[in-house]
């Protein structure tokens, strides 16, 4: 053990000094100290992961995972209701989405689909609590602040290019509701605000975030600079204190200066792309996030999610006019991920970069939780539907949802996992849960499973008690017995 | 395929067994061909050349079965990638070990030295594989640990010496039964928990409790009282080392006093002592004021304990830091503001030679700052926060009330502490946790939160590992925990371990019995039992916590670090206990706590120098105080002074609630839901009637975010477009008897939807001294499609206009300057204000949980706030504005007045002429925000030097 940390420290130490001698711009994350003994290295098949949050509760049966099409007429029955949408065919044989969704479908030969997550059995449905869960993997409330996992791989890893945040998150505004709620997983929690997301809320602004002030030319925040290190350097009335703690502030100040100054702070700028491709992916907010994405995973981005955003009772989150709605959100994300896909695919880009999309649990017409752990319904839904309104997926169900997976090592065409063609539409086969989600990620990463913190005395896990285990068959590696069980 | 997997993992398997063979063979042959060097026994020759055959032969295929087992039984890690390696070396040298050797037999080649060196490459190279490979199956530390100096190390002369008393006496008396009883508990947890304690229970025996040595495990009882010779525990315990049966494990087995002593144990009836058992480091509760030490060149307590403490290390006593860095500490630290110019001058001027204390003294009395200021602290402390998780759902409570006005009025610390613990409806947040809808884990129920944080918070104890099992960091147990937690549980609770329910119910108890029972029939009665258990001045913890965390704030690290860590040792015993004690002796008066450190000569050193964060945190040495940076606060506070306020609105205001706080806007819709107005104009309307009375006054309040037109009868009025601004406007002119219609065209900016909302109020006194309000409410009406010209008139029929949407205070606070008084409008300050992104980036943290350090580490995300956070330029842009007006152009004005207001000094020269040559003779507002900019990112400001 002893000797394992010497050499870990010795690595950290050699990177520390050749990217001191080699970069210009260092992330301060190199030069802090890490207590986590990580035991075991494995290779690496991604260095980039975007995350597409589906946020609000995106319903499987009508979106990728289809079932019996049952369209809508005065009078049907609402436990009839599976999805409100007919299938299409994907690029894969036998492998069917609902209407709406082809363009994903079309690049679905080049990633994989798990179609039996399970989420967290939390009593209540609170979305954000539930995409608290998702996103930190511990359930919410925590004795020390859970890190999102963009921060765990922020501090593991660092950046990919030292002048992008390793951990950037567009799309969600935090002036909605349960913003408090939100806030509190968009956090690096006890790893400390280094690690904390970047966030662009309006994708279409994120060049503002990199560079200098609205308002300030180059020039003058050239000249501004100078000013300060001038008046640092004349200040001569802080003798005393210890050096490390001044030189730490100038450094990071240093840092901020050139990296805001970099030329490659243009990455941010969609202006940069061409017209034809920026209305390919221009659907929203949503759309640019993920052109901002592709960009940011060709240039050196490690962790990167783009929300469709929450809000309560809006986006995935219906709690009426499902079908329609729904017609809009596929809308909304169709083209733009297909096309994210393609780009990264063609750049070559996509063999070392993880696309996930998912969302913290999916919907059904009736039930609300799972079977045996039903929940309060939150939502009025008549056993007979006289109104179009009251046509789609309106209730919070956690039994069964699908995760979609593409580069990074990830198999492809690979169709995981399976839920019932009948109500309730549960995982029936190889139950997936977010440890194993969270455990793939990492392993595509190369961060080991039991990477772990000590905190307060006590060792704080990426995934609870370290006892996760990554989904091997995502990579094209046999099936494990323990894995199956979980 | 897939069908014969099975066959390679069963090959695979086989391995550990067959790379003895090579091992053996090969380690044999090189030791013979040792013998036979010189020329000697001959006669071995033929047989090394079989087993050089037959080693690499194996070799070979315990590499390729290593090779299968490795694929199949998914083993990953370095240590197996180094074992997997230099396993295929040894094959591949054995392989060219047995080449070297047949062509040294066949004749060619002629030197047998190449084989030899060959041979003992092979085996050098198979002892560091068969090393690892060992590491792999046994455990890292397989060999190493039980090398002198590398096994568990713990004192154990108290063991000789107990040994050595009991073997000579004939009986024992109880206290001797109890310290061997302990004694051999001792030796249990050093050497026995790892597999047989509450967590682990291996060959289902627990050796952690009573319950569990005298049931045995699996193979029946261990003990039979009196008679170790036939006690399964000590058979196990004597035998051989190499004994596959020997306890605790093969290799590795207690000490022959250890042993000594269980059997004693046994022998005189294996009695169990009610005493607790503490294998951890605990300090002791109990709180007594050392003498001060007898040193007649230091008059303060403090520093005469410093004192024998410098002698001790071999310091000397630093001269004591000057006026102006004094000043700005205890103005700091008490008042967290920075003094103006004209004080630092007067105190700088002052000759009373006690001028010092009577600042102290002064600033301590400043109870409105002081509050301000302190209450940050104790936020952080309390897990109180105006906005965070919880709220939403009424799972959580504010203590801010409370809070400010315990400090306001300096309440003793023993009454805080009881009306925490014990709380009426103002202070039970503290307690009551954070509740989220749902389901949550057993050790993060209320009940639980609320004895951990008691605990983390007041005590200096973590009772969150004890909350899932029991503590391997300090002695608590599960079951401590829970009989913590049933003090606030309406029922009792039973215990959970790891989140699985054990079917035993706790006993209600608290963390140190000795201070007294809290068992009572309600919760009510038991909260205020352990309200007065925890104040009593024996509970030493308490104070000492307490006081340790004022020096920290105050000094910049611990007595005792981490701070919540109470039972680790101080680095000035007598000193922390003083402080302590003469806390309590003080009526615990929190103030007179910080008058105490703060008139030491100790406290005004000179900032002390250390190399590392390191140096800091381990082997500490107490030379002065640590540089801190300023807090988020203190620097949005100091910049507010210093430029023009940073913040208007609070979230807390103190003064209580003028007038409505509430915001409105139009109500937009998307899916038939209320959601965040789109940008663009919206129109307001509101017609109302006045009396035909002689008016003495009509004042009006307005903030709009963004931007507004006001209107009244059809005239306008005023423009506005800051929401942080209040216009306070005479509009008697405007009103008539009868009919009256306000106006507001209001402007939401932006590229998406975003707050925006309306502040209104109106207030008309009459001669005959009624007074009419009129605020901004649900009853005003409002589009967003643009209306005919005659909008603002009151003959303009609204009727098709929507009922506008209240959108409450969240986004915006409240308005410290909307009110009615004509009073000097002041900053918001920063303790209470909502969480900011401003603030958060400079490390104010979210309370969610207990924070009792702040991370002082300067982070990239903090920098890049400060350098292009659009919030901090735009202040930086607004107080260029205001100070060019101010200072009437006057370059050398402004550049002085920013250096005495933000650094309490004149600029040298040479500073003067840098800054000259930025602003010149007609200084830009572009340039007075860069000096702005640059004076403000300086260390020499950042910092409390």
């Amino acid at each position: 053990m002893k000797t394992q940390n010497a050499r870990r420290d010795f690595i950290k130490k050699m990177t520390a000094a050749s990217l001191s001698a080699s970069a210009t711009t260092i992330p301060l994350a190199s030069f802090l100290s890490s207590c986590s003994p990580s035991i075991s290295k494995i290779a690496s098949t991604a260095d980039t992961v975007i995350l597409l949050w589906m946020a609000g509760g995106m319903a499987h049966t009508e979106t990728f995972d289809p079932k019996a099409y049952v369209p809508y007429e005065k009078g049907v029955e609402s436990k009839r209701i599976l999805s409100t949408f007919p299938k299409i065919p994907t690029a894969v044989d036998g492998l069917e989405f609902s209407k709406g969704l082809e363009s994903i479908g079309s690049v679905m030969d080049k990633g994989a689909i798990i179609r039996s997550y399970k989420s967290a059995d939390l009593g209540h449905i609170l979305h954000t609590r539930h995409q608290y869960h998702w996103h930190t993997c511990y359930e919410p409330p925590q004795s020390v602040q859970a890190p999102h996992i963009g921060a765990w791989i922020a501090k593991e890893l660092g950046p990919v290019n030292p002048v992008i945040p390793p951990f950037i998150a567009m799309g969600q505004r935090f002036t909605v509701g349960e913003a408090e709620e939100l806030k509190a997983f968009h956090s690096a929690g006890f790893l400390g605000t280094e690690y904390g997301p970047f966030l662009i809320p309006d994708p279409s602004g994120g060049l503002e975030s990199v560079r200098p002030p609205q308002g300030m030319s180059i020039k003058r925040f050239e000249a501004r600079y100078k000013l300060y290190k001038e008046l640092a350097n004349k200040s001569s009335v802080m003798e005393n204190g210890s050096d490390y703690q001044r030189e730490s502030l100038m450094r990071s100040m240093e840092q901020s200066y050139r990296l805001l100054n970099s030329p490659e702070a243009k990455v941010f700028d969609l202006s940069e792309e061409p017209k034809e491709v920026y209305d390919t992916y221009n659907t929203g907010r949503f759309g640019l996030g993920c052109l901002l994405a592709k960009r940011l995973a060709m240039n050196g981005g490690r962790f990167i999610s783009v929300s469709t955003e929450y809000e309560p009772f809006l986006g995935w989150d219906t709690h009426e006019n499902g079908h329609t709605r729904l017609v809009k959100m596929k809308e909304l994300i169709d083209r733009p991920i297909a096309q994210l896909v393609k780009d990264l695919d063609e750049s070559g880009h996509l063999d070392r970069t993880l696309i996930i999309l998912a969302s913290e649990f999916s919907r059904d017409a009736i039930m609300e939780g799972r079977p045996g752990e039903q929940v309060k319904n939150q939502v009025e839904q008549p056993d007979i539907i006289e109104d179009e309104k009251f046509y789609g997926m309106h209730r919070h169900f956690t039994d069964g949802s699908s995760i979609l997976m593409w580069g990074g090592g990830v198999e492809k065409g690979l169709v995981y996992g399976k839920t019932a063609d009948e109500r309730p539409c549960s995982s029936i086969e190889n139950p997936v849960v977010i440890d194993q989600v969270h455990q793939s990620i990492y392993h595509a990463l190369g961060i080991p499973p039991e990477t772990h913190y000590t905190i307060e005395g006590r060792p704080f896990y990426t995934t609870p008690d370290g006892l996760g285990k990554p989904l091997l068959d995502l990579f094209g590696k046999p099936l494990k017995k323990d894995v199956e069980k979980a | 395929m897939e069908t014969f997997n099975w066959i390679f993992q069963f090959l695979g398997r086989l391995h550990p067994l067959l790379v003895h063979f090579p091992i053996g063979l090969l380690v044999v042959a090189l030791f013979f061909e040792l013998l036979t060097m010189g020329g000697k026994r001959q006669g071995l020759r033929e047989g090394i050349h079989f087993m050089v055959y037959l080693g690499a032969i194996f070799a070979i295929i315990a590499a390729f079965l290593g090779w299968l087992f490795y694929t199949y039984d998914a083993y990953s890690g370095d240590l197996v990638i180094n074992h997997r390696n230099t396993g295929i070396a040894t094959a591949v040298c054995a392989g060219i070990t047995a080449l070297l050797l047949r062509n040294t037999v066949s004749g060619k080649l002629l030197n047998r030295r190449i084989y030899q060196a060959s041979l003992v490459v092979t085996v050098v190279i198979l002892t560091v594989a068969g090393h690892l490979g060992a590491n792999l199956t046994h455990g890292e530390d397989f060999l190493t640990s039980v090398l002198p100096g590398n096994q568990e190390s713990y004192d154990d002369s108290k063991g000789l010496a107990l040994l050595a008393e009991i073997k000579a006496s004939d009986t024992l008396s109880a206290a001797q039964q109890d310290r061997l009883n302990l004694e051999v508990r001792a030796i249990f947890a050093h050497n026995c928990y790892q597999c047989h304690s509450e967590n682990k229970q291996k060959g289902e025996l627990v050796l952690e409790n009573k319950k569990g040595v005298f049931k045995g495990g699996k193979s029946g009882p261990i003990i039979v009282a009196g008679k170790p010779l036939e006690s399964e525990l000590y058979r196990r315990i004597t035998l051989s080392p190499n004994d596959d049966e020997v306890m605790p494990k093969k290799g590795k087995v207690l000490k022959k006093n250890e042993i000594d002593l269980i059997k004693l144990w046994i022998q005189n009836g294996a009695h169990w002592s009610d005493q607790a058992l503490k294998v951890f480091p605990e300090a002791p509760l109990a709180l007594v004021k050392p003498n001060l030490p007898k040193v007649s060149n230091q008059d303060h307590p403090v520093d005469k304990i410093i004192d024998v403490y410098f002698k001790e290390q071999g310091l000397a006593w630093p001269k004591v830091v000057d006026d102006r860095t004094f000043i700005r500490r205890a103005y700091m630290d008490i008042v967290g503001l920075l003094p103006a110019p004209e004080s630092i001058t007067a105190f700088v001027n002052n000759t009373d030679a006690n001028k010092r204390n009577v600042l102290i003294n002064e600033l301590l009395g400043d109870t409105h700052n002081y509050t301000q200021n302190w209450l940050s602290f104790w936020n952080d402390l309390l897990r109180n926060d105006y906005s965070g998780t919880g709220f939403i759902t009424g799972g959580r409570k504010q203590i801010t009330d409370w809070l400010y006005k315990s400090l306001e009025t300096n309440k003793p610390y023993d009454q805080m502490v009881k009306e925490l613990v014990n709380p009426t409806a103002v202070s039970e947040g503290f307690i009551k946790g954070i509740k989220w809808r749902g389901v949550v884990n057993a050790s993060q129920r209320t009940e639980m939160q609320a004895a951990q944080n008691i605990g983390q918070s007041l005590l200096g104890v973590n009772v969150k590992c004890a909350s899932c099992h029991n503590s391997f960091v300090s002695n608590l147990t599960l079951e401590q925990s829970y009989g913590f937690a049933s003090v606030f549980a309406d029922s009792v609770l039973e215990l959970n371990r790891c989140d699985k329910p054990l079917g035993k119910m706790a006993t209600v108890n608290f963390l140190y019995p000795e201070l007294g029972d809290v068992e009572a029939a309600t919760i009510q009665e038991r909260l205020l039992k352990l309200a007065e258990v925890m104040v009593k001045p024996e509970n030493g913890r308490l104070y000492r916590t307490i006081t340790n965390r004022f020096w920290k704030r105050l000094m910049g690290r611990g007595l005792v670090e981490p701070v919540d860590e109470m039972d680790n040792t101080p680095w000035n015993a007598d000193l922390l206990d003083w402080l302590a004690a003469d806390f309590i002796d003080a009526g615990y008066d929190l103030k007179q706590l910080m008058r105490r450190i703060m008139t030491s000569k100790a406290y005004q050193l000179p900032t002390a120098k250390y190399k590392s964060q390191e140096a800091i945190k381990t082997n500490y040495v107490f030379e002065g105080p640590l540089l801190r940076r300023l807090s988020a606060e203190q620097f949005s506070d100091a910049v507010s002074q210093v430029i023009t306020p940073v913040y208007a609105a609070v979230a807390y205001n103190p003064k209580g609630e003028e007038l409505p706080e509430a915001r409105i806007w139009h109500r937009e819709v998307k899916f038939d839901r209320d959601v965040l107005p789109e940008p663009g104009k919206r129109y307001f309307r509101k017609t109302f009637t006045l009396p035909n009375k002689p008016m003495l006054s009509a004042r009006a309040l307005i903030s709009v975010d963004h931007s507004y037109t006001l209107y009244i009868n059809g005239k306008k009025v005023s423009e506005g477009e800051d929401w942080r601004k209040v216009d306070k406007l005479d509009v008697g002119d405007f009103l008539i008897p009868g009919k009256n219609t306000i106006a507001i065209e209001g402007v939401n900016e932006g590229n998406i939807a975003n707050p925006a909302g309306i502040l209104f109020a109106l207030k008309i006194s009459y001669e005959n001294g009624d007074i009419i309000t009129m605020n901004a409410d649900n009853s005003w009406k409002s589009t967003a499609d643009q209306p005919s010209k005659e909008w603002v008139a009151t003959i303009f029929d609204d009727s098709e206009w929507a009922e506008v949407r209240n959108y409450g205070t969240a986004n915006w606070g409240k308005l410290l300057d909307f009110t009615f008084e004509e009073q000097e409008s002041d900053f918001a300050r920063a303790s209470l204000v909502k969480q900011h992104p401003f603030m958060k980036a400079l490390g104010r943290p979210s309370r969610e949980n207990v924070t009792t350090s702040r991370d002082e580490q300067a982070t990239l995300l903090q920098a890049l706030e400060l350098t292009n956070g659009q919030f901090f330029n735009s202040v930086l842009e607004e107080g260029a504005a205001l100070w060019l007006n101010r200072y009437n152009n006057d370059s050398e004005a402004i550049i002085t007045e920013l250096y005495q207001k933000s650094l309490g000094r004149k600029p040298s020269a040479e500073e003067k002429n840098i800054m000259l040559s930025v602003l010149g003779d007609n200084p830009k507002k572009e340039a007075v925000q860069d000096i702005f900019w640059s004076t403000l990112i300086l260390p020499e400001f950042q910092f409390i030097n």
